[in-house]
């Protein structure tokens, strides 16, 4: 490492984006898919009928119903979440925390009946958004796994932009016609420079939106480590009331939510419901956030059991808590309308071309010499490689597929899906590892793309007759079939790239240094 | 509407700005650009882009125009750069077209 | 760029990468403490300021870890930098106990 600045940083590059690669592409392809996330889920909840509108007298309706429920269901809990139902998505999804360790409880209302909703079971798009930082993993070791690799891939972006330092003059390049590591030193450099504002957006205001989970120290200094204090104190969440350890009866929610909404102009999204048993239980009713960057919910917080308004939070944020909260609204993007949401797709869609070109282009840089065997580091690479590149979005598609082909009333069902999420994905990975690498790339994203037609078809079999949106439901159908085309696309290259290779990386040798290459 | 502004004026920036470059000119008017033409090139490349910002903040305000500049912005570089790996020569009508383009969009977001 | 594959090679490749992850990441967490401790600014803005800082301030250890020309150096450098900012620190939180209000 006596080579130089520049060498030590290229040489940081390549390994540091090596090491996370495969992690940093499942976070981006699944984190790409939550841009889409309320979208795949109703995609995936067909029978879902959407109303025109719902009026505060349904909400308040809705959040009695909730909390009936929960009367009935949870009523040892110490944490009641309600999320009431929206003219996109009327339904009563509740949640409810017992003690720490065990999972929460989770049912799905209907608000006009207060049964259980009559909709499959699935995970829906949520199953991609927690993925993307949890990997499916427990939460906290999910967490830091995501945590460590945005670390490395800043890293990683950073040690990038050092060593390319023709980024001006290499930027419009994508030659095609050159050998095939060039091609992929350009798409690696595109995909990267271009987006390069949003890759570094993603990736920093990803960790921030955990930054107090992976640097909880300013918070120990400052505060004992009380992070509850210290976000009501920052004015994102309202004060703590502390359990009286009397019982208490809850007063009824619905005036609560109508006197909530007569103080914020805001949609009410949920309502949390803290130590609903005690004498000092907190109602605090969550709203959406205002128009604008930042991710900011007005709250309102009620005393529980007399339901009087304690405390109000609606905006007014200082500086550095507006920079947090604009950061992490940044990372969410639920201010993108239709037109921004495709753009930061795109970007999501640069930083999987990114990481994926990068990843490729470690192998294409030491493919082994004619005749000369692969050694075991490049099988093993090249190995994940396939098994990510091609079977994450094989088991994308196999996840919609069983969505529409498992029996409706399968126990079980949500996770039987995310099953055969993880076995295709598997599957895809080891059989990718076995043939020769072209032919592995080849058969692994035309199967990806055969995948993909196949949830369109199985779409227009099994739930046609009860879209209640056809048009919507075939443009997500289009969408899949571009996805598809897309991969069909990439099997079709990597056939035909094959022949003429060698011949026009000789006739090429004008092009100059690689910049980025590891050598 | 006014990402479609942003993202034709980048257009027409990002376009004057690689055929500042003599390899992208020489794809496009098969000889390098002289030393005063790739000068202007380059100056009118960066006033373009300077313009897409000025026009994102103007029409979409302080907070939502930098962000809508920076999506339109690589969106825009991504067509370019797209058509100057396929079809180089298809820079010459495209560059206009964005010019239309954007005075539509900038005419039909300020009615 | 294939790094001498010899043993003291590999070893001071891994000399590094434990520097950059150990020295980065404390380097970061006692500056997050001690900026939270003494930014002139109310408490909840000055941890918010240090917490979103920090992972820029691990980034940039993480660089001079790997650029330094030698281990040795980097070791140098990032150990003197900790012992200043831990000594910064204990100064601070010594006068109390640490999450006293400033």
């Amino acid at each position: 490492m006596k080579k130089g600045f520049r060498q030590s940083m290229a040489w940081l590059h390549t390994w540091s984006g090596l090491v996370v690669g495969w992690v940093l592409f499942a976070v981006f392809v699944t984190g790409t898919a939550s841009y889409y996330r309320a979208e795949i889920s109703r995609w995936m909840q067909p029978e879902l009928r959407r109303e025109a509108t719902v009026t505060p007298d349904a909400l308040a309706q809705a959040a009695d119903l909730a909390v009936a429920h929960l009367q009935a269901n949870a009523a040892g809990a110490r944490m009641w979440f309600v999320t009431l139902p929206t003219a996109e998505r009327p339904l009563v999804e509740l949640f409810w925390r017992t003690r720490p360790g065990t999972p929460p409880g989770h049912v799905l209302l209907d608000p006009r009946t207060g049964g259980p909703a009559e909709l499959r079971a699935t995970k829906g798009g949520d199953f991609f958004y927690r993925f993307h930082f949890e990997l499916h993993l427990p939460p906290l070791w999910g967490r830091w796994i995501v945590g460590i690799c945005a670390m490395i891939m800043l890293v990683a972006l950073v040690s990038g932009v050092i060593t390319h330092r023709r980024i001006f003059s290499d930027f419009f390049t994508l030659r095609r016609d050159k050998a095939a590591q060039r091609g992929w030193l350009d798409a690696h450099n595109v995909s990267g420079v271009l987006a390069l504002p949003f890759h570094l957006m993603i990736t920093y205001t990803g960790v921030v939106t955990l930054a107090l989970m992976y640097m909880p120290w300013g918070v120990t200094a400052a505060y004992h480590g009380d992070q509850q204090a210290y976000f009501a104190e920052t004015g994102q969440i309202t004060q703590g009331r502390p359990p009286a350890g009397q019982p208490g009866t809850l007063a009824p929610v619905g005036p609560m939510v109508r006197e909530a909404m007569a103080r914020i102009p805001e949609p009410l999204e949920r309502l949390t419901i803290i130590n609903p048993r005690d004498a000092n239980a907190t109602v605090v009713a969550v709203f959406e956030e205002p128009h604008g960057l930042s991710h900011e919910h007005p709250q309102v917080a009620f005393a529980g059991t007399s339901g009087t308004v304690v405390e109000v939070l609606s905006g007014g944020l200082r500086p550095a808590a507006k920079t947090f909260t604009t950061m992490v609204g940044l990372h969410e993007a639920h201010f993108a309308g239709p037109a921004l949401r495709v753009l930061f797709f795109l970007c999501g869609l640069m930083g999987c071309a990114m990481v994926g070109s990068g990843l490729v282009l470690w192998c294409v840089a030491r493919l082994p010499k004619a005749g000369a065997p692969a050694g075991l580091g490049w099988r093993l690479v090249h190995g994940l490689n396939v098994g990510a590149i091609a079977g994450l979005p094989a088991g994308i598609a196999a996840y919609l597929l069983a969505n529409r082909l498992l029996p409706l009333d399968l126990a079980g069902r949500a996770e039987r899906e995310v099953w055969v999420f993880f076995g295709t994905w598997i599957v895809v990975a080891v059989a990718g590892s076995l043939p020769a690498p072209r032919r592995a790339w080849r058969g692994a994203t035309a199967l990806v793309a055969a995948l993909f037609v196949a949830v369109v078809v199985a779409d227009l079999a099994t739930a046609q007759a009860t879209w209640d949106d056809p048009a919507w439901f075939l443009g997500f159908d289009a969408a899949l079939l571009a996805l598809a085309a897309g991969f069909a696309v990439i099997s079709h290259k990597v056939d035909r790239f094959a022949a003429p290779r060698r011949a026009r990386a000789a006739a090429g040798g004008q092009a100059g240094e690689p910049q980025m290459g590891p050598a | 509407m006014t990402l479609l502004v942003s993202a034709g004026l980048s257009f027409l920036g990002l376009s004057a700005l690689c055929l500042s470059l003599s390899r992208h000119h020489q794809a496009v008017w098969s000889a390098p650009p002289d030393r005063r033409r790739a000068l202007a090139l380059r100056a009118a490349g960066w006033v373009l882009v300077a313009l897409s910002l000025a026009a994102a903040i103007g029409l979409d305000g302080g907070t939502f125009g930098p962000v809508h500049w920076l999506g339109s912005l690589i969106a825009a570089g991504l067509c370019l750069i797209v058509a100057l790996s396929y079809r180089p020569r298809a820079v010459v009508w495209m560059a206009p077209a964005a010019a239309v383009l954007a005075a539509v969009a900038a005419l039909g977001s300020m009615a | 760029m294939a790094l001498s594959p010899t043993l003291p090679g590999r070893a001071a490749v891994a000399g590094r990468v434990v520097l950059a992850a150990g020295g980065g990441y404390g380097i970061a967490a006692l500056s997050t403490a001690l900026l939270s401790l003494t930014l002139p600014m109310p408490r909840a803005e000055a941890v918010t300021t240090a917490t979103l800082a920090s992972f820029a301030i691990m980034i940039a250890i993480v660089v001079v870890a790997f650029a330094a020309r030698s281990l040795a150096r980097a070791a140098l450098v990032i150990g003197g930098l900790a012992v200043v900012l831990g000594l910064a620190l204990w100064l601070v939180a010594g006068a109390g106990p640490i999450g006293a209000a400033p």
